[in-house]
């Protein structure tokens, strides 16, 4: 797709505010459950530096839900301005979804978040984690409901056509259990963990090297390290296993975009390095695992995989550079996670994780590598599924506002891109001020008296 | 089973703006409460921490809606496009000053944001008054479907006409009072001292100044369309509203005049709520009046989804809702205690 494509800038304008949003909610996806374990273990241990902890990680918490909130608010209103067409047409099935995740998780995750942060004394402990695992199950279930409204784009189920053309849900249980969805919420789950690991290991890295609070940086490093290569291994192996496999299967097309594959043919190669060139139908300079790939889609060597010649090109992804090099590079990136949260895992087992520099280096200059490997993943999850909106229904260049004009989306776009670099200067400016105080610090913003909160 | 649905969309918007409309008053009025940088902080303390649970009800209203009207949901959001934008943006403006503003402890930085904070609420309050003018006045729908509209025209009420006109900025104008009366009114319960006074003396002027201004947009309502009065009169849930309007209005002038701040601000909650519920049935089945051909209009008929759809959400809407009920009865009372 084009720039002359009228789809071409409400497709753009998606994909920025799509990837900018995701920045903060697969943090608090991440960030959630080790809330609730640290919590827990307050609550085992009477230990208070476990609740020093979530005093702190619910402000990054509290901070990344605040941005998540209204960077996503456009996400959902997206759909009527720029996807009118597409709204129209499967309105009657997404919409399930849709509304689930506003009405189930948003209320849920949104209750909770300020009890969360400001409310430890008043809830009491008991209650206080039953914030913490509230608000955890609220942004997990919104990453729910929201991939089964992907997971239908990807690979339509429980549907039907009704009768002015549009499509209607016929099977709420078969749409809300695609086994699409499921090996994606995985797969996306364990990823969002990778970061929310990460950026806990960063932070314990940073404190390690400077040497202070040293009971707060061990705690981190200590979760952030074994999450860390629990998740970096299970992103990979099965769940992103699962993921190509599904692939493999239901969009033959996509993976053999994704490898840069033209030829179709059983022994399949992975390719390492290698540049696709679509003009001569060929991958420049491969080196490749002979028959890995027949292996990895189909478990035998002589697995057929099919190549791009055998498909009409109109129904090839419409930029196989970008969704090869997006795809190559989040495998890459996810081996180097597990690399690195194994050398962090056994310095860890060693004793001596606190005390190696180099290692707490890595670590601290680590934490951006999974919020690159998460967005080229969705990157790669969105170019395969080119050049369709919905899966083999419905194309990408159908769905757009037909009233709207490219100018009015252009201007939209350049207002979100200066609103939200605005905003992300704010956030690291507010982020990197959290950090700098530590976890001892006060709380942020407005104090909140008792009789200030109150019913309607 | 359409029917239910439209009153199930409509009671979400107006538990969004009776909710949200008093952070959109209390933000308008800020510099007019709060002189001092302490007295301010009143005013952010008493929207601060549940502006984000006040802000999801607009998430669940577009997620209802989307679920039951997709159509209507694609031919408005689409029509309105630079208008929902301007929306969205002042919407982010307005939570990134609550967050921001409080972290430095600067007059500058606390100015600034302060700035922000009063300008996204004014604007958000005038353009959805000018939203629920345009439902109203009618847009120039065509056969299609679909719309597009400029910021505005030639300011007439027929044919192909703009966001703004005199009718829908008359109705904006009406709105921002109301929204400031009806934030005026939650600031007098939820602050102390001179805040509270200026609350008080602001409330009266602004519920005074509502009275008129209702007469006059009624008026200008039978006017542009004629058939609205009759249709209204003919419908019980419109006489029912006028009623609840009229009793909370008596509340909320009594609760100002004797401090019984609590009985006036709900008293203004159901002013409102009352007012759209009124609004909501007399222009029902139609959800988006075309100004070009009537027929062509949007009703909730033509919009909802199909049978499945809705069958469906009957069954987790309900049990999601009283689900949303119990966290926030849980929290509200479990903050409350020591």
């Amino acid at each position: 797709m084009n720039v002359t494509e009228p789809a071409f800038w409400s497709r753009f304008q998606f994909g920025f505010t799509i990837v900018y949003h995701y920045l903060f909610p697969q943090l608090t996806m991440g960030l959630g459950w080790f809330l609730v374990y640290w919590k827990w273990r307050a609550l085992r241990s009477g230990d208070d530096k476990y609740n020093d902890a979530v005093r702190f990680w619910a402000k990054i918490f509290g901070l990344n839900f605040a941005v998540g909130v209204v960077t996503g608010i456009p996400m959902e209103f997206q759909f009527g301005t720029n996807w009118a067409d597409f709204s129209k047409y499967a309105g009657g099935v997404i919409g399930q979804t849709l509304g689930m995740e506003g009405m189930f998780a948003f209320f849920l995750e949104s209750a909770f978040v300020g009890a969360l942060i400001w409310g430890e004394k008043r809830l009491g402990p008991r209650y206080h984690f039953l914030a913490a695992v509230a608000v955890a199950t609220g942004s997990w279930l919104s990453g729910y409901f929201i991939l089964v409204t992907n997971a239908f784009m990807q690979h339509p189920v429980g549907y039907h056509v009704e009768g002015d053309g549009s499509l209607g849900i016929a099977n709420l249980k078969a749409y809300l259990l695609n086994p699409w969805a499921m090996v994606q919420f995985l797969h996306n789950q364990t990823a969002a963990l990778v970061t929310g690991s990460f950026v806990v290991a960063a932070v314990g890295a940073f404190y390690g090297l400077r040497k202070i609070h040293s009971t707060q940086a061990q705690l981190y490093l200590r979760a952030g390290t074994l999450a860390g290569l629990v998740a970096s291994i299970l992103v990979a192996f099965p769940t992103g296993d699962l993921q190509a496999k599904m692939v493999g299967h239901h969009q033959p097309v996509t993976l053999a975009a994704m490898e840069g594959r033209f030829e179709g043919g059983p022994m399949a190669g992975v390719a390492l390095i290698g540049q696709p060139n679509v003009e001569t139908r060929r991958l420049d300079n491969p080196i490749e695992v002979p028959g890995a790939l027949s292996f990895l889609a189909y478990g035998t060597f002589q697995g057929y995989v099919h190549g791009l010649n055998e498909y009409d090109q109109k129904v090839w992804p419409d930029n196989i550079e970008l969704l090869y090099y997006s795809f190559h590079l989040m495998i890459t990136l996810g081996t180097i996670f597990i690399a690195v949260m194994a050398l962090a895992a056994f310095q860890n087992w060693r004793g001596r994780l606190t005390s190696s520099n180099s290692t707490l280096w890595i670590l601290m200059l680590a934490f951006p590598l999974p919020y690159i490997a998460n967005t080229l993943g969705w990157m790669t999850a969105e170019l395969g599924r080119q050049p369709w909106l919905i899966y083999g229904l419905f194309q990408t260049r159908a769905g757009y506002s037909k009233v709207v004009s490219a100018g009015d989306t252009i201007f939209t776009l350049i207002g979100f891109t200066g609103l939200y670099f605005v905003l992300g200067l704010l956030f690291l400016y507010l982020i990197g001020r959290e950090v700098y105080h530590g976890p001892h610090a006060e709380l942020p913003g407005v104090k909140v008296e008792p009789e200030e909160v109150h019913a309607v | 089973m359409i029917a239910i649905w439209y009153c199930v969309v409509s009671f979400m918007l107006i538990a969004y703006i009776t909710l949200d409309g008093r952070n959109f008053g209390a933000g308008m009025l800020h510099w007019l409460v709060a002189r001092t940088p302490e007295e301010r902080r009143q005013v952010v303390a008493a929207i601060g921490p549940l502006w984000t649970w006040h802000e999801v009800w607009l998430v669940g209203f577009g997620g209802t809606l989307v679920a039951a009207f997709p159509k209507l949901m694609a031919s408005a959001f689409s029509g309105y496009y630079l208008a929902m934008f301007l929306i969205l943006w002042c919407l982010i403006l307005r939570g990134v000053s609550i967050e921001v503003g409080g972290h430095i402890n600067d007059r500058l930085w606390q100015g600034f944001w302060d700035f922000v904070f009063v300008f996204a609420n004014v604007l958000l309050a005038v353009l959805f008054g000018a939203a629920a003018g345009n439902v109203a006045r009618g847009v120039p729908l065509d056969s299609q479907g679909n719309f597009s509209m400029a910021f505005f025209t030639n300011f007439g009420v027929h044919g192909h006409v703009g966001l703004l006109d005199w009718y829908t900025v008359s109705i904006a104008v009406f709105a921002a009072v109301l929204l400031a009366a009806h934030g005026a009114t939650y600031l007098a319960l939820k602050t102390a001292g001179s805040v509270h006074d200026r609350s008080v003396i602001l409330a009266r002027y602004l519920w005074a100044a509502v009275l008129p201004l209702f007469v006059v947009i009624t008026t200008e309502s039978c006017t542009i369309r004629p058939e609205l009065p009759l249709r209204a009169a003919a419908n019980p849930i419109c006489w029912l509203g006028s009623l609840v309007v009229v009793t909370a209005a008596v509340a909320v002038f009594s609760g100002l005049s004797r401090q019984r701040e609590q009985r006036a601000f709900v008293g203004s909650n159901f002013v409102i709520a009352g007012l759209l519920a009124t609004g909501g049935a007399t222009i029902f089945p139609v959800m988006l009046h075309s100004t070009l051909a009537p027929e062509d209009s949007l009703t909730a008929y033509t919009a909802a989804a199909g049978p499945n759809a809705l069958r469906f959400a009957s069954m987790w809407w309900p049990f999601a809702f009283t689900l949303a009920i119990v966290y926030f009865v849980f929290i509200s009372r479990r903050m409350k205690e020591r």
